[in-house]
Formats: structure tokens, sequence, C-alpha cells
């Protein structure tokens, strides 16, 4: 039978998803960078070896992100438009005003660490440590506001980016530590992986039973993810991103610094196609309205 | 009243306009005349759409028939993206339009995650004749015409006067009469945006199955033994 319809896609694309992931990444990196200053406990001083690479790598992702946002916005001078017209019932607003203050904390951070400056690290570490956070959070947020979007309208959002951003930057600052041969690091980093990991398990689990048990765009979204988006779903995210990463983990083997990097990288993986594909599959059960 | 980051509302305020539209789709015969005056009215380019007519076919041969269903912006009283837009670019008119600031757009696309009804689109960024691109566009309700005392250009040009537009809040207005007296639907209202764009459902004895009589002798039999099965029940206390 004839049917004709338009669809105006949103088209938020690959470039959000990478942006998500790299900017998640860079917040927990910073917390690791700049935990034995925050801290100051002792498994928190066992990565004093990987602050000034993973503050590195910090800087590296934000400055990676400049350039996908202007690919996504599609002039350079947008980014400062949710400042100069801020808006405060849109996280984006919010967003753009914290990540460029995550920038700023970034750099003193790295400068006060250069220069030896005990008394500025703490206060700038703390609260780069919060705007680091933020990021994934806000990135979460702005899809959970989206109310007409069943599967991205779930308070759990903003906490799911959280827990990937931790375990993707662990993960990369585990890559960095096995680099530099800082095995003290190791314990504490396989520590956080594991339990961010954990969490995300849990969290998969519950947008799971969300699905199963949800209304008609629910389940709709259900078919898409186990169809287009089936061996995202399942190989990629469940089992390479969740599920490999965890037994990992949590064997005697983990003991070893290249089992947490292979964790790490898994969770790396994982924490993209997750994000990823509910990015993408979160815009599609509208089309079919 | 609006409670939290909830938008005013426009629809049932004393002294102030509404604008909306009823859409009788009885009477529109999918002729697309008002998809070809929107675009005619405002230039939109090869691919994207202010107004669009949705087209199914139902039933099989020979009993067939074909549904046509306009879309366009629902201009709602409670508008999530304007709620969403992180510039305050898309904003809502205090007479209920919900309009577009070219100018502060940064085309993040936030807007046209946040409809439910698939009413926005982003302008090319190449375009010849009206320079305006790369920013997020919808539809206006033709502010300009409404304001120089014309109707919406769709509205001006249905050939079956299939669409209605008028001032909600005025109680003489043929829209407000159509939305008091017949039983009119709107989009996704569990979304919680109150749409301002009512549809007369084609069918009224369909849409009006709560009062009207069954048709064919077998639903009429069905519903009478229905009917006395539950006569005396809650449910229907006091209406049979």
């Amino acid at each position: 039978m004839f049917e004709y319809s338009w669809f105006h896609i949103a088209p938020w694309g690959a470039e959000l998803s990478i942006y998500f992931f790299l900017v998640g990444m860079a917040g927990m990196a910073f917390v690791l960078a700049s935990a034995p200053e925050v801290f100051g406990s002792p498994a928190a001083m066992r990565l004093k070896p990987v602050q000034m690479p993973a503050l590195l790598v910090a800087l590296v992702l934000l400055i990676l992100c400049g350039p996908l946002l202007i690919l996504d916005l599609g002039q350079p001078g947008r980014f400062l438009y949710p400042i100069l017209y801020f808006h405060w019932t849109s996280p984006l607003s919010w967003g753009s005003v914290f990540l460029l203050m995550f920038g700023a904390c970034v750099v003193i951070f790295g400068f006060g660490l250069v220069t030896n400056r005990a008394a500025l690290l703490r206060p700038v570490g703390i609260i780069g440590s919060l705007l680091g956070l933020s990021m994934p959070l806000y990135t979460g947020l702005d899809l959970m506001v989206n109310t007409t979007r069943d599967l991205w309208n779930s308070p759990w959002m903003p906490v799911l980016f959280t827990v990937l951003a931790v375990t993707s930057g662990t993960g990369l600052v585990a890559l960095i530590a096995m680099l530099r041969r800082a095995d003290d690091a190791m314990p504490v980093l396989r520590q956080i992986m594991g339990w961010s990991v954990g969490v995300t398990l849990f969290l998969f689990l519950g947008l799971w039973v969300m699905f199963l048990y949800g209304g008609e765009e629910l389940q709709q979204g259900w078919v898409l993810l186990n169809t287009e988006f089936g061996t995202q779903l399942w190989v990629v995210t469940f089992l390479i991103g969740i599920l490999v990463p965890l037994v990992l983990l949590v064997l005697p083997l983990a003991n070893q610094p290249a089992v947490v990097v292979l964790a790490g990288l898994g969770a790396m993986v994982g924490a993209y196609s997750f994000r990823d594909m509910i990015l993408i599959a979160g815009q599609m059960p509208q089309l079919f309205y | 009243m609006a409670i939290g980051i909830q938008a005013p509302p426009s629809a049932g305020v004393p002294g102030k306009k509404r604008w909306a539209m009823v859409i009788d789709l009885r009477r529109c015969i999918g002729c697309m005349a008002c998809v070809a005056a929107c675009k005619a009215e405002y230039d939109v380019p090869l691919g994207v759409w202010r107004t669009t007519v949705k087209v199914k076919d139902t039933g099989t041969f020979p009993n067939t028939k074909r549904h046509f269903m306009p879309r366009l912006c629902n201009h709602c009283d409670n508008p999530p993206c304007v709620r969403n837009c992180p510039t305050e670019a898309t904003y809502k008119h205090e007479e209920g339009y919900v309009l577009q600031r070219y100018e502060r757009c940064i085309a993040c696309r936030t807007c046209i995650a946040a409809c439910p009804y698939n009413a926005r689109h982003v302008l090319p960024g190449n375009r010849t004749r009206v320079k305006v691109g790369g920013v997020v566009d919808k539809c206006t309700f033709c502010e300009h015409r409404v304001s120089n005392d014309q109707l919406p250009a769709c509205v001006q040009t249905c050939l079956g006067r299939s669409r209605i537009f008028g001032d909600l809040n005025d109680p003489k207005s043929e829209v407000h009469r159509l939305v008091a007296t017949m039983g009119t639907v709107t989009l996704k209202p569990e979304k919680g945006t109150r749409p301002q764009v009512y549809y007369i459902k084609p069918d009224r004895l369909s849409m009006n199955q709560g009062d009207a009589a069954p048709v064919s002798a077998a639903a009429r039999s069905d519903a009478e033994a229905f009917y006395r099965h539950n006569k005396g029940s809650r449910f229907f206390g006091g209406v049979l």
C-alpha cells in the first residue's frame, strides 16, 4: 500500500558520540591526575607517576574536542553563543560554561604542577575534578531532558554516561601507567575500573528491564536495538565492553598490568559503543511516527 | 500557571491572543497546495518542509481508502524545544507562536531532538536566493502575515478549507468554536507539550463512538450485549 511521510532526522551523529567519549575520558583523566593533590591518601599518591602524562592526555583530548564541536556546529564562533546568550534551562548551556571552565582548570593545574605551586593545586584539582565529571554528566543530561524520546528520557542516563567516562578514563590512564612502567598505580586503577564496570553492568541490566517493561516507544526501541544494533549491543557493548573486562578484573590474573590494560581497552570500546548506540538509536523510534 | 521551567501558558489567558489551527481531516483532499504555498512563501529548500501532508492507504482492493494528514509545527503551549535551546534562539511569543531567531541559532539541533512532532529541520548552508542557511528552521504560523491581519499561507490556499486558523482565546472565533464543540484531538498529548494544532478526525462515527450508535447489525448486537452485561456497573452508571 502506498504510504508517504517525511522525516527530519535530528542529525546527531558520530562526531557527537566521539565527542562524548573524548570529553568524558578527559574529565576522568584529570580526576586521576589531580587525585594525589586532592585526596593525598596513600592510594591516591600511587598515581603520582602518571600525574603529568594523564594531565597532558586530558589536555590533548580537550583540544581534540574543539574540531569535533566545530564540525558539529558548522562555525567556530558558535561555541560561544550558549555562554553569551546563556539559557539556564538548557543543559547544553551549562555544559558549554563548564567545558570552558574545565579547560581553564586543566591549564592552571598543569601550570601549578610545573611551577610547583602546592597551594594552587588542591583547590584547582577539586574544582577541576568536579567540572571534569560534569562533562559526561551534562552530555547524559542533554539526552535525558528530551522527554519526547523515551530511549533517552531516563534519570539513569547522566549516571550511565558518568560511569562510562570513569571506566574509559581509567582504562586510558592504565595504558599510560603500563607504558610508563608505573606498576604501583595499577592496583588503584584496577579497583576503580572494577567498580565502574560492575556499576555499568547493573545499569545495563537496569536499562534492559526498562526496555522489556516499557511502553510502545521503548518496545520499538528494543526491537531496533536487537536488529539494527544487535552486534553493537550484545557483542561490542555487553561482551567486549562489560563482561570480558569484568571477568578479567575480578580474576587473580588481574595482578598483571597487561591484564588491567586489556580490560581497560575492552571497557573503552564498550564505553564508546554504549553511548554511540544510545545516541543514534534514541533518535530513531520517532522516525516511525 | 507555569511551575518550574515550564513555559507560561498562552491558551486560556484572558486578554491575550492564542493563535491556533484546527485541521479538519474530513475535508483534506491531499492536494498539497498548503505545502506548495509554504514552500513559495519562505523559499523552503528541497528536502525539507515546514509543513507537509502525510499520505497513507488502508484496506485491500477494492475496499481501499486514502488518508491525508497535514503536519506542521504544533506551536506548543509548553514547547520542549524552547526549554532545551541553549541560546534562546527558539522562543515562545506571548501570542503563542514558537519562533526562531536565526542570528542566535548555533545549529546544535537540540530543538530537533526535543520536538516530538518532527517539525524542525536544518536549512542547508549553500542556499542561493535566500541567504539564511546552516541554522534550524520551522513553521512560524506565518507570524509576519498574521500580524498584518492576513491568514497563514497554508490556510489561505487550502482548497477544501481543511485548515482553520484563529485566536483560540477569542470565544467568537471559529477555532474556539470547533475545539469546544467538535471533540478535536491533538498529537502526542501525553508528552505534556500542549500542542495547539487540533485535528478533527475524518470519521465522525469513530471519533464520537462513545455516544454514536453502532452502524452494522453485528456491531450493534455486540454493543447491546456489552451494554446489557455491564448495565448497572460503575463504569456505565448514569450513562445508559
